[in-house]
């Protein structure tokens, strides 16, 4: 016998295929939901409907949009010879907050992890290889591809499975440089984060 | 570093609080009383663990929220820190000084070896038992080590994991090798890191090691990294490269990890033979001795102070003629703590030391 009737059994479950959400935060979101005013959940469903209606892949480089190609990729304004690759969206926003990357970008939707099944082929990655010949990128040749996915040994992998791919075609594949994070003191920072940006110095 | 109080309060059995010596401490009780428990206490306030389980939820008193162990550490003549461990259910809270601290900044502050029976896998069980000696004792004057322990690890279950798809999909040997070069780079630089720390680190054990401090028989160690034999491991990142390479179709046969320092081990001798299969009881116990004994003079080496040494059921694992000579080349050195339920223990070595009897958990200064 269900512990609820059968469409709160049905919500809880959903909830549960939620990352993150185990049996009893499933419980206290399906209650919510249930006490919420009717106009509210419509209002939530009308949200996700919209978001799944509306907003898809970019073709070009995996951005999520809602006009295809994303802006990103037929602004005049970026550059066009730089492609930077990231593990999931969020990860362009936080690159875009620091506004000084003018290149495009290219998201993976994952990292490597055969733990969770996902080996080269779950990531979004055949249609990088399109995007470097001149004739797919109005006419400019692609010269650097910059790897920025996180510094996990999962993004790690992913960085250096891409290199292997890139390196052969003769591109120029850089990785960012983890470390220091700018306008903390040398004292607050912890060993770990220490050691690599010791190992990633540089000549002044 | 020394431990000046230290209280607990609804964690297992135990109330009150011990106003410690800075030399030998003795706990004295009937089993059962909480003697141990109070080294566990110990040992989670400098380790944030429990040397008895994992789940620190068993440790907190029945019917109660919230646990605590909290104790004073003078870190020199003027500063002393409030440290203390809060836990909740499963979770921790760590504070030093009131205020809230992540775990990495919170380990710093107090470090504690334990001898115990558990310890004793150290010098008969499997090698990782002395991997771990190892890992622990660098950890202790390098925590940065500790990322490139779980990074090692991580990479090493993920290898596993592609390893086993690849012999359920029938994978050829051409593609494996495709898919796990990624791994095996970060393997090569990772492997290699420890390689070299551990073997450092064991050289650093072997100059201060007291290879006869209980007896005739001298106590040798000696790093055995898995690739002995198979090249130059002079060249370790070349060497490992090389095997990783040569060895993927026994990788894809297993389905495991079969080439790194996860396979290593650490040679434990006396007199030339194998103390795991030739030593008698005595004899693993005094070189497990010898090795924490070498641990604590290479940590105060590094940090110019010595951890807590906590000694459990000391009168079970030893004779007194070990035990006499052990606190003899503590004395001076470390703030030592153990447990023992002899009276005759604490008639034969109480002089210069402080003792407390535990009772139903609450420790008692015993006057003499
Ligand atoms: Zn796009």
């Amino acid at each position: 016998m269900l512990d609820y009737s059968e469409p709160v059994a049905k919500l809880i479950d959903e909830f549960k295929r939620l990352p993150g959400i185990g049996h009893k935060n499933a419980q206290r979101l399906a209650f919510f939901i249930l006490r919420r005013p009717k106009e509210d959940v419509e209002r939530f469903v009308e949200a996700l409907h919209e978001v799944k209606e509306r907003i898809v892949f970019c073709n070009v480089c995996n951005n999520l949009t809602d006009v295809n190609p994303c802006l990103y990729c037929t602004s005049p304004a970026r550059a066009r010879d730089v492609i930077c690759i990231v593990e999931e969206p969020y990860n362009l926003v936080a690159i875009e907050k620091t506004r000084s990357f003018k290149g495009l970008y290219h998201i993976l939707h994952g990292a490597l992890s055969p733990i969770r099944g996902v080996g080269p082929d779950e990531l979004m990655l055949a249609n990088l290889f399109p995007r470097l010949s001149p004739e797919n990128n109005e006419g400019v040749e692609v010269a650097e591809v910059i790897v920025a996915t996180n510094p996990t040994t999962e993004g790690e992998a992913t960085a250096n499975y891409i290199a292997r791919l890139l390196k052969p075609l003769g591109i120029r594949v850089t990785r960012i440089a983890m470390g220091m994070p700018v306008g903390s003191d040398l004292e607050f920072v912890d060993e770990v984060t220490m050691d690599k940006a010791l190992t990633n110095r540089h000549e002044i | 570093m020394l431990l000046e109080r230290l209280e607990a309060l609804n964690f297992r059995n135990l109330s009150g609080k011990i106003e410690c010596s800075g030399h030998l401490n003795i706990l004295f009780g009937e089993n059962g009383q909480g003697k141990t428990n109070w080294l566990e206490a110990m040992h989670l306030l400098s380790t944030t663990k429990s040397f008895k389980t994992s789940r620190l939820k068993e440790t907190i008193c029945f019917g109660e929220e919230l646990g605590i162990v909290r104790g004073s550490v003078k870190k020199s003549a003027e500063i002393t820190h409030e440290l203390q461990v809060a836990l909740q259910g499963n979770s921790k809270i760590l504070s030093v000084n009131g205020k809230k601290e992540t775990v990495q900044r919170y380990l710093g502050e107090l470090h504690a070896v334990v001898f115990n029976s558990d310890e004793l896998e150290i010098v008969r069980g499997n090698p990782d038992a002395r991997r771990k000696f190892l890992d622990n004792g660098i950890v202790a004057i390098y925590p940065a080590f500790v990322q490139t322990l779980s990074d090692y690890n991580r990479v090493i279950k993920q290898k596993n994991s592609l390893l086993q798809s690849a012999l359920d999909h029938d994978y050829s040997l051409e593609k494996t090798a495709d898919l796990l070069a990624p791994w095996n780079e970060q393997l090569v630089s990772l492997a290699s890191r420890i390689h070299k720390a551990r073997v450092r680190f064991v050289e650093r054990l072997n100059t201060v090691l007291e290879k006869k401090l209980f007896g005739r028989e001298e106590i040798s160690i000696r790093y055995a990294s898995s690739l002995e034999g198979r090249g130059d491991l002079g060249d370790y990142a070349a060497l490992i490269e090389e095997r990783l390479k040569f060895r993927v179709q026994a990788e894809l046969v297993s389905g495991h990890a079969l080439i790194g320092t996860h396979r290593d081990d650490l040679e434990v001798t006396f007199d030339g033979l194998d103390l795991r299969k030739f030593g008698s009881s005595g004899q693993q116990r005094s070189a497990l001795l010898i090795l924490l004994i070498a641990n604590v003079s290479v940590y105060f080496e590094q940090n110019g102070e010595y951890p807590l040494f906590l000694l459990d059921d000391v009168d079970a694992e030893l004779d007194y003629r070990r035990i006499g000579q052990l606190l003899e080349f503590l004395n001076g050195k470390t703030q030592t703590f153990v447990t023992t339920s002899k009276d005759s223990f604490v008639e034969r070595f109480s002089a210069g030391s402080l003792v407390f009897s535990i009772v139903g958990g609450h420790p008692e200064l015993h006057r003499t």
